[in-house]
């Protein structure tokens, strides 16, 4: 009795195991059904170019070349060794080695012999019997670096892995489902499937980026950034009066011609995805709020406490640098860059006024930029907001913002209170150039602030910080600028206060300021403070916004409007 | 002599569930061996594996009646050597498989020598020697293992004897077909453990099966490849991984519902072996996980069914190769399956009664016969003889 015993143990074992192999079928035939039917139907595919990606001059910053592989079809193939060494002189690979691929080959429509062949190569390795040549697509970025953040890349199977590529994906793919007709493996017609449709190429894209202007970016952020040994850097040049993205570079940064050896942390855009606490760059912002709410007169004194200042519910408060500032206007506090000026003004806005005008210039959510991967920053409620809220956040502490969401903001003042939405797309073309989808967003209505307050932080107290106060550096011979300096401790990670040998160096920069063409932002994370280079806003940052600056409008030709007065000198 | 009682309706439930199977596989070989390209030859029909197989279907079922109708215990060895068909059978499929390894006799197809190709007339019939030679160990270990009962625990006497025989067999087999000889071992493993015998005899061959199975391995850099394609299916898709990846599209393309019968698109080219190792996968394909489910929930009818006849039968040779035969297809029937659904790697093992193949459907069919045998003869009264 013993055996059959056994028996039945090993015939139960057996029916656990066809039951799980059905729990495996349903897993492949449910669960996974729909992965496998698009790679079934993918295999029945022509694949359609996918679209260029050009700057806003027409230069191609991505685009897909053909490239031909030579192939044999090894069921039909019924003398390997001759094939081999007939093809063998025309693609310079050994017979032997030709040999070996045909007949190893698991798939039997399908050796792959050369890849990237050229046109003499293909057109007599076809004449071959059982030779054929298959063209697929490659795609390229001849920018290399310099655009990799915003274009991004593909993987193998040329699907956008990242920036541009995968935020237009889907118009960038063209349609491949639309083919006409199931083939088999030898390429002979089965039936027709849909006579109708007809394959598409992917839709070419142009980027309001300038490859000029981002070159002069990323060269001179590239040499600060390696000159002071800062863990990381961005530069983003726009134009005011559209949102439309000019240069966006975030370092350190990749090739994507060459994404196998690239270190996958440096594919994050910066620009886009780091927040961090902006410190007093942020104070234009908030005094232009104060001043709109009438809460503040432009030639109000307001008392600076002689560079001490305490009291309940919001600790204490210092200066940067140990200033001791007595009366100050809300001009010379933005020049000076006073901290408790700042925190002052904000007691007089008060919670709910503050809280609106910063959500209003954009801060605690996405700028809805054409790129993925953006964060929101973090701009708490006003409900979770205590005495020290609504003191630090006018010069720039507790709130966390990303480098784009500044340069919405300081467009938004620059272009005189008109709310705008970055972009990076300008428009959508077809393989014969015509233009079929204009992507600019529609033109802004209403005011964030008034036009009058806008401009007068621009052109005075911005202007004022450039030619007498923290942005020294900043200063244009052919252009007034206006500019701001922010030099951020970084938080320490376990809460516990800031760190004092860690920086976020940033400076915002425009001009001219009567009509402002481009603002650059420039902020650099982490400067070695041991290089004994600097570290704040004004002394790391400033002169590489100001020297893309003054490239960036030669390039675009602004008219000098300083000229006179220098010649006046 | 054998006198059906009214009651015992197990043999018609295993001769249906096993008809189903092939009908469905004949449906199936139909299906996936369908071919755009070229026209039938109804003059040379036979080379094709589609009209081939519904010429098996009913020659199956004809063998399967035949072999039903022959006493299984005319199998046993008990009465002598030379008085059961066992020994014959053994010594002749050992002399088949030497002959195949001429090249005089058999052609080298997919590089392996495993048919022999006999002219006959018009038509060439090909033959596996290797499905012949599982069944014959299967059979003379059954009997081997009845005649000698409590006997078998002794190991340089009978153990040993048993294990030579088996390893003759699958030797000879291990060169030209890895998988079908690793299938035999392992059967004639399990019908040992059945027998009785003591499981430390059987750890000692456990470092000959080991070094067997390197070798096997270091001989064979497709082998390998294979193996770590398995563990890697996606890097390899385009080469040693192509058949497993397309299998999986196969199935996972057909979906709970499936394509519909005859419209599956992957037996165009696309996946190798349709018709015979990987035909679960067409039915998968166009019959989606209904199909797929049916066809496990029939081999699982046939388990139980197998179990009761086991339990049914009165005599230990008729336990014994009730449970030999029932372990053999469903082992082999989950092995298909479990490569086809990529839970193991790729190993040439047809599904019983639903792949294309004349030698491995007949010698089931024959088997199963055996089966239906031992299950009409199970609900008699106790024999007068019995031990």
């Amino acid at each position: 009795m013993k055996s059959v015993r056994i028996i039945i143990f090993f015939l139960l074992l057996l029916i656990v195991a066809f039951l799980s192999l059905a729990g495996r079928c349903f897993y492949l035939q449910y669960s996974r059904s729909g992965h496998y039917y698009s790679a079934s139907t993918k295999q029945q595919l022509q694949k359609p170019q996918r679209g260029v990606i050009l700057d806003c001059r027409g230069r191609v910053l991505a685009a897909s070349n053909k490239i031909q592989t030579i192939f044999a079809e090894p069921r039909i193939i019924k003398d390997a060794k001759s094939i081999s060494t007939k093809l063998a002189p025309i693609v310079n690979i050994g017979a032997q080695e030709i040999c070996k691929l045909i007949t190893e080959s698991k798939n039997p429509g399908f050796a792959k012999i050369k890849l990237g062949a050229g046109a003499n190569q293909c057109s007599a390795a076809g004449k071959i019997y059982g030779i054929g040549v298959q063209s697929n697509w490659e795609r390229h970025y001849p920018m290399g670096p310099l655009t990799a953040h915003i274009v991004g890349f593909t993987s193998a199977d040329n699907q956008g892995l990242d920036g541009t590529e995968l935020q237009y994906n889907k118009e960038l793919s063209g349609s491949a489902g639309q083919n006409i007709f199931f083939a088999d493996a030898s390429r002979r017609p089965i039936r027709l499937k849909q006579q109708n449709s007809v394959l598409t190429d992917g839709v070419g894209i142009i980027l309001t980026l300038d490859t000029t202007i981002q070159q002069f970016a990323r060269a001179e952020l590239l040499n600060q950034y390696e000159s002071i040994g800062a863990e990381s850097a961005m530069a983003i040049v726009a134009e005011p009066e559209t949102g439309a993205i000019l240069a966006l570079v975030s370092l350190p940064d990749f090739d994507p011609n060459d994404i196998r050896s690239a270190d996958p942390n440096n594919f994050r855009n910066r620009a886009i995805s780091d927040q961090f606490e902006p410190g007093s760059i942020l104070k234009p912002i908030a005094a232009a709020i104060a001043i709109d709410a009438g809460v503040v007169g432009l030639d109000e004194k307001i008392f600076c406490e002689w560079g001490h200042y305490r009291g309940r519910g919001f600790g204490r408060i210092g200066e940067y640098g140990n200033h001791e500032f007595g009366d100050l206007t809300v001009r010379e506090i933005l020049v000076h860059s006073s901290n408790i000026g700042m925190a002052k003004i904000g007691q007089k806005l008060g919670k709910d006024k503050l809280y609106s005008g910063m959500k209003h210039f954009g801060f605690g959510k996405k700028t809805r930029v054409d790129l993925p991967g953006e964060v929101g920053g973090l701009l708490r409620p006003v409900q979770k907001w205590t005495g020290y809220s609504v003191t630090r956040i006018p010069f720039g502490q507790e709130i966390s913002v990303t480098a784009i969401q500044l340069v919405r903001a300081f467009c938004i003042l620059a272009n005189g209170g008109h709310p705008i939405r970055p972009f990076l797309v300008k428009a959508m073309v077809d393989n014969d150039g015509r233009i079929i989808k204009l992507k600019r967003p529609s033109p802004a209505v209403g005011f964030v602030i008034s036009p009058e307050v806008a401009q007068w932080i621009i052109t005075d107290a911005m202007v004022g910080v450039v030619n007498e106060g923290t942005g020294k550096r900043a200063k244009l011979e052919k252009w007034r600028v206006f500019g701001k300096t922010g030099t951020a401790n970084i938080a320490k990670s376990d809460g516990g206060g800031y760190d004092d040998d860690a920086y976020v160096a940033s400076f915002i920069a425009g001009a001219p300021a009567e009509e402002p063409a481009a603002i650059v932002l420039v902020s650099i994370r982490k400067p070695n403070i041991k290089l004994g280079k600097g570290y704040t806003g004004g002394t790391v940052a400033a002169p590489v916004a100001a020297a893309i600056l003054e490239k960036t409008l030669n390039y675009l030709g602004v008219p000098h409007n300083l000229s006179q007065n220098v010649a006046a000198f | 002599m054998v006198t059906r009682t009214k009651d015992n309706s197990l043999p018609d439930y295993i001769a249906m569930a096993v008809i189903i199977l092939m009908a469905i596989g004949t449906v199936f070989v139909f299906s996936a061996g369908s071919n755009i390209g070229r026209e039938l030859d109804l003059q040379r029909f036979y080379d094709f594996a589609v009209l081939r197989q519904i010429l098996f279907f009913p020659l199956a079922v004809i063998v399967m009646y035949i072999a039903s109708r022959f006493d299984y215990r005319r199998f046993r060895l008990a009465a002598g050597w030379l008085k059961s068909p066992v020994g014959y059978l053994l010594v002749f499929s050992i002399a088949l498989l030497i002959l195949v390894l001429f090249p005089q006799f058999a052609p080298e197809i997919n590089r392996a020598r495993r048919w022999f190709r006999i002219p006959a007339g018009p038509i060439t019939v090909s033959f596996q020697p290797s499905e012949l030679a599982k069944w014959a160990v299967i059979f003379f270990l059954t009997a081997f293992c009845d005649k000698f009962s409590a006997d078998i625990k002794l190991y340089w006497r009978r153990f040993i004897p048993a294990c030579l025989i088996i390893a003759v067999v699958v030797g000879l087999i291990i060169t030209e077909d890895f998988g079908t000889a690793a299938l035999i071992s392992l059967l004639a493993l399990l019908m040992l453990i059945i027998a009785g015998v003591k499981l430390w005899h059987i750890a000692t061959l456990l470092p000959f099966g080991a070094i067997a199975f390197f070798a096997a391995l270091i001989r064979s850099p497709a082998r390998k490849m294979r193996i770590i394609a398995f563990l890697n299916p996606e890097k390899w898709a385009d080469s040693a991984a192509y058949q497993a990846n397309q299998s999986l599209i196969a199935l996972g393309s057909g979906g709970l519902w499936g394509r519909g019968l005859g419209r599956g698109i992957c037996k165009y080219g696309h996946l190798p072996a349709d018709t015979t190792d990987f035909i679960f996968a067409i039915i998968g394909e166009e019959l989606g996980f209904v199909g797929t489910a049916a066809v496990i929930g029939l081999f699982i009818v046939f388990v139980w069914l197998g179990i009761l006849v086991v339990v049914r039968c009165r005599d230990r040779f008729g336990q014994l190769l009730a449970g030999g035969i029932v372990l053999t297809i469903a082992t082999q029937a989950a092995l298909n399956i479990g490569v086809v659904t990529v839970v193991l790697p790729t190993k040439g093992i047809p599904l019983p009664f639903v792949s294309a193949g004349g030698t491995s459907m007949l010698l089931s069919a024959a088997a199963v016969g055996v089966l239906i045998n031992i299950a009409k003869q199970s609900s008699k009264e106790p024999l007068e003889d019995n031990e």
